[in-house]
């Protein structure tokens, strides 16, 4: 509360302009936004030290106006070869075999000068904007007018598990919560029969570091993503045994609904007790509704034939794109899909043979990938629902061993592509240099590339949250999912 | 305006009321409950200790009031109309008005802000910081002992009649038993407990019941928990392998120990933080220094200089946190926005664990993290000779070995006679006995630092730790300015190999001279016996925290906990016998009104089981409950769903008998990517941070897993069958098929609720389990098991008046 006698507008080393902007972007936004300060975030933010709240997910107003509702981050776990796939480097392929001064750091330390393995698949130009797309993605590729790829990317760490831990929670530690814990806790679900933060993983197996990528740490559990499973019973403990038959079940429900309202008559301030009631209630029916959403006979052949569910191939990685978008048409407001699990050559983590490793994972998800971009587009859901392709890093331009054609891992400069809400289509944003080996950054003297932390802060802003001011109170800090020092979202990108 | 108290009074409300009346305002306004906290909160950020935006600074009253470049002042004690910061807050320009972000300022907040200013805007200095006082108890003996009340109820008593707030009725003798069953030992009472506490109505009686409780070895198992749940107990390291810690098992049965034997908790602390630097170290020290190994550990770090100073801020931050209610990690990158703790005191406090060594280098170091531990009463000196022993024959019989082998190397297996051959037998197996002797004795999880001299440390700009570090910026060990202590005394330990940086600071956290160190932990032993601390916010006593609501009380329990020796039983045994511990949980509608998050004590707070409560409570009641203490985890089964999400499915998960997953929960191994359901169902403490105060979540999810999940079917089971066998074996005759159904479901309610069941009860059971048997497939026994099923979900089973 300065009494100053500098111009009335600065404040906090920004003019009151750049801070409205900042904080609100419009009047609207900002009075909502003050609005939230004072009962939504003022509650959540005290819960941790115990002062009761209420319906954790109820769905909630975000700070901004939203361009999408919903995200599907549709996670290339392992890391995808970028030089492979998206970012095209035509220096590179003369140079194949030959040895050359590049930096690299990756699984096996720093590396002053390597092997250059050529880009193993021949690159063509799609769509309008004449996007370069490599021979690994056909079907993708007829999207990419819809697409903005960030060439640019950059994370902290070349190793799996620190690696994913900052893709998925901002921090290369775990103990923080997951981008799906931080959009459900800023937004809530708009579907209480279903969870808000749906994980799907690989048949291989979960990720490294398993449950932490999925973890809402010092959130609530509320928060947390639920494992659903695209055969048998979707969610943990959803189907009652069979020796405990449904009419058996409703009959117990009732029963304890009779004993637990006797128990409230006295205690009839204690609100826990009345949620407990209710979550009874709601188990029943996430039970008789859930199913329902992973059910997929009511999908037409046509449809389940777009994601390739006839194809053995593609019949997984489709049937959980599918899966994707009729949770998403649910409300669900965060989808995560892995493509790839486990280890070495079950995940994108081509060490060995490259082509072997790119052939495989690329040809199980590029038509399930496509479909579902097409799919979301014809039933108008793309507008409403952020679709993230990408690994925990990218891979690099040179051999990791004397022999072949395996790559290391490559946290200096990697592709990330967006389609959907509030994403503008057919953009390629930032760049590797010619290689492919590190971002380099858009003006000489600036800091190369987009850190992760700028990818979280695009997907909060497209879903109207403001990645500065979402925060939680914890360990005396309000925390935010993209730390302390303010981060803007990737601006080029958005629509 | 009338200045008594209406039905509809609220405090702030009231704190208006006599605002704007003019009467009485300093007496109104408290600088440290109402002004403080706002100033904080909405100022601090940009007016506080890290920034001064326009040269204001808001965090003392010298600046506040100091005149700015502007020639303004923000505060003129005694003027209002002078004060720039009143007209500031009061604009209705947004481009002046402050603060910038949010709500402005209620009209409430502001009328409080003027009257503090026309009182002459006090300023003491931030509670928590002031030495602790010895307040008088404010009722004399006399009274109290009529009334039936100790001093705690003193503090509280008269907090509540000057706030016109009735005092609570006790809670019903049954309630009592189970809350207080619970609260010591996290377990239900027995019936056999339950009907001797009923029936004993001579004097005495709930003392008795109070130091039965403190005497039980269940007691150490659950505070225990509290404590792990601080230090952010974990028996495996996190990250890509997610790999165990060697014996971290040990540390958690030292602290069930440590409480189960009422070790002074200032001894507790000393040996957590310099056990290994006492004269002859027991075993019990070395082990509790297993604190410096529990947390994070990345064994692959991209940057390692970062790694390395990410976990000495793991460190500062838990020990800040957990010993001292203070947030000193956010000094790590700049001064703290709110506290008084400049980045100094961050790095002089880092500056005590600058020298320890790292958990290893890709692999772990047993040298670094692991020790043999000397018998009970035996000292380190003994362990050394007879490590020394150890190496000694090892190294003979290794020489041994390769000298034959070498020989078999050069000349070819016919170089060897019989002789020779039957030789490297022996050797071979000598070696192997004495690995086996040397693997018997215990070891344990320990700190180790790198020797007697320590490292420079130095302030890191922004926290960068490739920052170049300057001259100027060396810091010392040292405690935070703002506490007043003197600069540390330190001493290197040569017989521990140590800088003795760390016995500096253990002796200063457990002084009785620490302002903080007995406030927060008598106030965490409040908070856990009534679901809320006195401070609300247990972890952090800093500005940003919450103002105790009895801080007369706080201190009086600070000063009174250091008196008696640090004993923690002593404590507990005082606060379980004040009748404000024994209140009922219903109050009167009056007082739920004028003060319903029941700051003032006037009942007391029910709450919901724990998850190791509700899930150890699930096998007392099946009847299956191992009370087996101490000893490496055990491995509950874990649903092949669950382990799917791992990347190798049951990596680092083993198999425990029957009998040894039905042991307390607390002995479950803590394998931080994989917890086991139903406990991460009931909002288990994330083990990767320092967890003062666990959640409560009410969600679907939980009634799932309660329902259909594979645990709870099974205990049903088991339930039901004890149940029958139990019922039945008392019948003294065989009765109808519903006579014995009543039976059971009588002794279902008694087993699970430890009370007796009520004729209705019985008969709905009854009408229920009839009920079921016409559903499709449901025998008469399952029947009964679902009814059982039905009990354990019942929100008496899991919740406390």
């Amino acid at each position: 509360m300065p009494p100053t006698d500098r111009p009335a507008g600065q404040f906090c080393r920004r003019t009151r302009r750049e801070f409205l902007w900042q904080a609100g972007g419009s009047f609207t936004g900002l009075a909502l936004a003050g609005l939230l300060d004072q009962t939504f975030f003022a509650r959540q933010t005290r819960a941790a030290d115990g002062t009761p709240y209420a319906n954790p997910l109820a769905a909630k107003l975000p700070h901004l106006a939203p361009r999408a509702k919903s995200v599907i981050f549709l996670f290339m776990y392992g890391g995808p070869s970028h030089v492979d796939t998206f970012d095209y480097k035509p220096a590179l392929y003369p140079l194949d075999g030959q040895t050359v001064k590049v930096k690299t750091k990756g699984r096996g330390g720093e590396r002053s000068e390597s092997r250059v393995v050529g880009p193993k698949w021949k690159f063509s130009r799609y769509g309008q904007c004449g996007k370069w797309v490599s021979d690994l993605f056909p079907h993708v590729a007829r999207h990419v007018d819809d697409i903005a790829f960030v060439h640019s990317m950059t994370a902290d760490s070349p190793i799996h598990g620190s690696a994913m831990l900052q893709m998925n929670s901002g921090k290369i530690q775990s103990g923080a919560p997951c981008l799906g814990s931080w959009v459900t806790y800023g937004l809530g679900s708009e579907n209480e029969n279903l969870p808000g933060f749906v994980v799907m993983l690989d048949p291989t197996g979960g990720p490294i570091s398993g449950a932490k990528n999925w973890a809402s740490g010092f959130m609530p559990a509320t928060y947390q993503g639920t494992l659903l499973r695209s055969k048998g019973p979707p969610i943990l403990d959803l189907a009652p045994p069979d020796d405990m038959p449904l009419e058996a079940q409703r009959a117990l429900l009732d029963a304890l609904r009779a004993e637990n309202t006797a128990h409230l008559l006295s205690r009839g301030d204690n609100t826990e007790l009345a949620a407990r009631i209710a979550a009874y209630e709601l188990a029943w029916k996430m039970q008789e509704h859930a199913p329902e959403a992973v059910n997929l006979a009511r999908e037409t052949e046509e449809t389940k034939r777009l994601y390739g569910l006839d194809t053995p191939r593609t019949a997984d990685f489709g049937r959980r794109c599918l899966l994707a978008r009729r949770l998403v048409e649910r409300g669900v407001r965060f989808v995560q899909l892995y493509s790839g699990g486990a280890h070495n050559d079950d995940n994108w983590d081509a060490h060995g043979d490259l082509v072997k490793n790119h052939e495989f994972h690329a040809g199980n998800t590029d038509q399930p990938v496509a479909a579902l971009l097409t799919d979301l587009k014809r039933s108008g859901l793309l507008d409403t629902t952020l679709v993230i392709w990408g690994g925990e890093f990218g891979r690099q331009p040179t051999a990791e061993y004397a022999e072949g054609t395996g790559r290391d891992h490559n946290a200096l400069g990697f592709t990330m592509w967006m389609a959907g809400g509030g994403i503008k289509g057919g953009v390629s944003v930032g760049e590797t240099d010619e290689l492919g080996s590190a971002a380099i950054a858009p003006v000489e003297g600036e800091k190369p590339g987009f850190h992760v932390k700028r990818l979280h802060a695009t997907v909060l802003h497209c879903l109207g949250l403001d990645p500065n001011r979402l925060s939680y109170f914890f360990g005396g800090l309000d925390q935010k999912l993209v730390g302390v020092e303010p981060v803007e979202p990737i601006r080029e990108v958005l629509a | 305006m009338p200045l008594v108290c209406s039905p509809w009074h609220r405090p702030a409300v009231a704190a208006w009321i006599v605002l704007v009346s003019g009467a009485a305002s300093s007496a109104a306004v408290d600088f440290q409950r109402d002004v403080q906290p706002l100033l904080a909160r909405r100022c601090y950020a940009c007016h506080g200790p890290d920034e001064q935006e326009s040269g204001l600074r808001l965090d003392g009253r010298a600046a506040a009031s100091a005149t700015l470049d502007s020639g303004q002042r923000a505060i003129v004690p005694g003027d209002p109309a002078a004060s720039a910061m009143l007209s500031r807050v009061t604009s209705n320009d947004p481009d002046l008005r402050m603060p910038p972000e949010g709500e402005p300022l209620s009209a409430t907040q502001v009328e409080m802000l003027r009257a503090w200013i026309v009182a002459g805007a006090d300023w003491p200095e931030h509670w928590a910081f002031r030495p602790v006082s010895r307040p008088d108890v404010p009722m004399d003996d006399a009274a109290a002992h009529d009334d039936g009340l100790n001093p705690i109820d003193a503090f509280i008593t008269v907090a509540l009649d000057r706030r016109g707030l009735q005092r609570p009725r006790p809670a019903p003798k049954a309630a009592l038993l189970r809350r207080a069953t619970y609260s010591v030992t996290g377990l239900p009472p027995t019936e056999a407990e339950m009907r001797d506490f009923l029936g004993d109505e001579s004097p005495g009686a709930w003392e008795r019941v109070v130091d039965r409780l403190l005497a039980s070895p269940h007691y150490g198992e659950h505070w225990a928990r509290h404590w792990l749940d601080l230090v952010r107990y974990a028996d495996t390291n996190s990250f890509e392998r997610d790999g165990g810690k060697p014996h971290a098992w040990r540390y958690r049965d030292y602290v069930i120990r440590a409480f189960n034997h009422d070790k002074p908790y200032d001894l507790f602390l000393v040996e957590q933080v310099a056990g290994d630097e006492l004269p002859n170290p027991s075993s019990d020290a070395l082990v509790a220094t297993g604190w410096y190994r529990l947390g994070l550990w990345d064994d692959e770090p991209a940057d390692k200089l970062q790694a390395r100073f990410d976990w000495l801020d793991d460190l500062v931050s838990t020990a800040g946190q957990t010993f001292l209610g203070l947030t000193i990690n956010c000094a790590r990158c700049h001064d703290h926005k709110i506290d008084p703790l400049p980045q100094r005191d961050y790095y002089a406090l880092l500056a005590f664990f600058h020298n320890i060594t790292p958990m290893g280098d890709r692999q772990m170091n047993p040298d670094f993290i692991e020790r043999a531990l000397p018998d009970e009463g035996g000292s380190l000196a003994e362990v050394r000779d007879h490590e020394e022993e150890i190496a000694r024959r090892r190294n003979e019989a290794r020489a041994n070995i390769k000298a034959i082998e070498r020989r078999l190397e050069e000349h070819g297996p016919q170089a060897l006679d019989d002789l020779t051959r039957r030789d490297l037998d022996t050797w071979k197996q000598l070696l192997a006995e004495i690995d086996a002797e040397d693997r018997k004795r215990p070891r344990g999880l320990v700190v180790t630092e790198y020797g007697t001299e320590a490292p420079d440390t130095f302030i890191l700009f922004r926290g960068n730790p490739h920052a170049e570090p300057a001259t100027e910026h060396r810091v010392t060990p040292g405690f935070p300015r703002i506490l007043g202590a003197a600069a540390p005394t330190i001493v290197p330990v040569p017989e521990a190999n140590s800088s003795g940086r760390r016995t500096a600071l253990a002796r200063w956290l457990a002084s009785a001279e620490n302002p903080l160190t007995a406030r927060v932990m008598v106030n965490r032993v409040w908070q856990h016996h009534f679901g809320r601390g006195i401070v609300r916010s247990p972890s952090n006593f800093g500005l940003m925290g919450d103002p105790p609501t009895h801080p007369e009380l706080l201190d009086w329990l600070a000063s009174e906990f250091v008196a008696g020796g640090w004993r923690l039983k002593r404590l507990h045994r005082l606060i379980l016998l004040s009748a404000a511990y024994r209140a009922a949980t219903t109050g009167d509608e009056t007082s739920a009104t004028r003060d319903p998050l029941n700051d003032a004590f006037w009942r007391f707070d029910p709450r919901r089981l724990s998850a190791e409560e509700l899930r150890d409570s699930i096998h007392v009641a099946s009847g299956v409950f191992n009370p087996k203490m101490y000893g490496p985890g055990v491995f509950p089964d874990i649903p092949a769903e669950v382990k799917a999400g791992q990347s190798k499915p049951g990596d680092g998960w083993g198999t425990s008998p029957t009998a040894e997953q039905c042991r307390r929960s607390v002995y479950i191994h803590v394998k931080r990517s994989l917890i086991t359901p139903i406990l991460a169902d009931f909002d288990l403490a994330d083990p990767d941070t320092p967890c003062p105060v666990r959640f409560t979540t009410t969600q679907p999810t939980q009634a799932l897993g309660m329902m259909n999940g594979s645990f709870l079917q099974g205990q049903a089971r088991l339930f039901a069958a004890r149940a029958r066998q139990e019922a039945l074996a008392a019948a003294t005759q065989p009765g109808s098929a519903d006579a014995d159904t009543a039976r059971i479901v009588r002794r279902v309610i008694e087993i699970a609720l430890v009370r007796r069941a009520t004729e209705a009860e019985v008969a709905r059971g009854v009408a229920l389990v009839n009920r079921l048997e016409e559903a499709d497939g449901v025998s008469p026994s399952r029947a009964l098991e679902l009814y059982c099923l039905m009990v354990l979900n019942m929100n008496e089973f899991a919740y406390l008046d």
